[in-house]
């Protein structure tokens, strides 16, 4: 389930950890931040739902 | 030649992936986990790796071929809309509950721990589906 989540997602959004993330933010790239904000929000939102039950 | 200095790029990654603890499930969740024991390191880690990866890129850039023997292709693409928030935002739910991202979690399932597989093969099928479903990018 969450690796069909994460296939939709780089596929989606072009790019992953490594390719936004590492590649992205290396050559300055906005749209990798922009990127980047969103999987680790979203991530952070998801550990805290799931740990935490925010 | 080409080929080698490919193989040879892979396994350097692939080792800093390992190195750095990105192929850890429970340190990745570790670090997304914000609200609780925060482990901050892997910060550190992409930290260091956009630090060389920036003088890396800066020099690739001014290269017309790369070293493996293709065109150096540099994205170009600035747009910045709904599908790249919205399939950050489904990456990263799927990255907290897994704690794998794709380039780890091919690593992880190279190193043949347990669940890296199933990740793999259903992000495959994720990829399929979005393919299928809404039109690739």
């Amino acid at each position: 389930m969450a690796g069909v989540l994460v296939g939709v997602g780089v596929r989606m959004a072009n790019g992953c950890t490594s390719g936004h993330g590492v590649c992205g933010l290396s050559r300055f790239s906005l749209r990798s931040l922009v990127n980047v904000l969103a999987f680790m929000g979203a991530g952070m939102v998801t550990v805290a739902v799931l740990r935490h039950g925010v | 030649m080409g080929k080698l200095i490919a193989a040879a790029s892979g396994l350097i990654f692939g080792l800093g992936l390992i190195a750095g603890g990105m192929t850890q499930p429970t340190k990745v969740k570790a670090f997304l986990d914000v609200f609780g024991a925060w482990d901050p390191s892997l910060a550190l880690v992409m930290g260091g790796a956009i630090a060389v990866g920036s003088v890396a890129l800066a020099i690739a850039k001014r290269r017309r071929i790369a070293w493996s023997g293709e065109t150096m292709q540099i994205p170009t693409n600035t747009v910045i809309d709904g599908r790249l928030i919205a399939g950050g935002v489904l990456f990263g739910i799927g990255w907290g509950i897994a704690g794998f991202c794709p380039g780890p979690a091919l690593v992880a399932a190279g190193s043949a721990l347990g669940t890296a597989w199933i990740f793999v093969v259903a992000m495959l099928i994720g990829m399929g589906l979005h393919d299928r479903v809404v039109k690739p990018g």
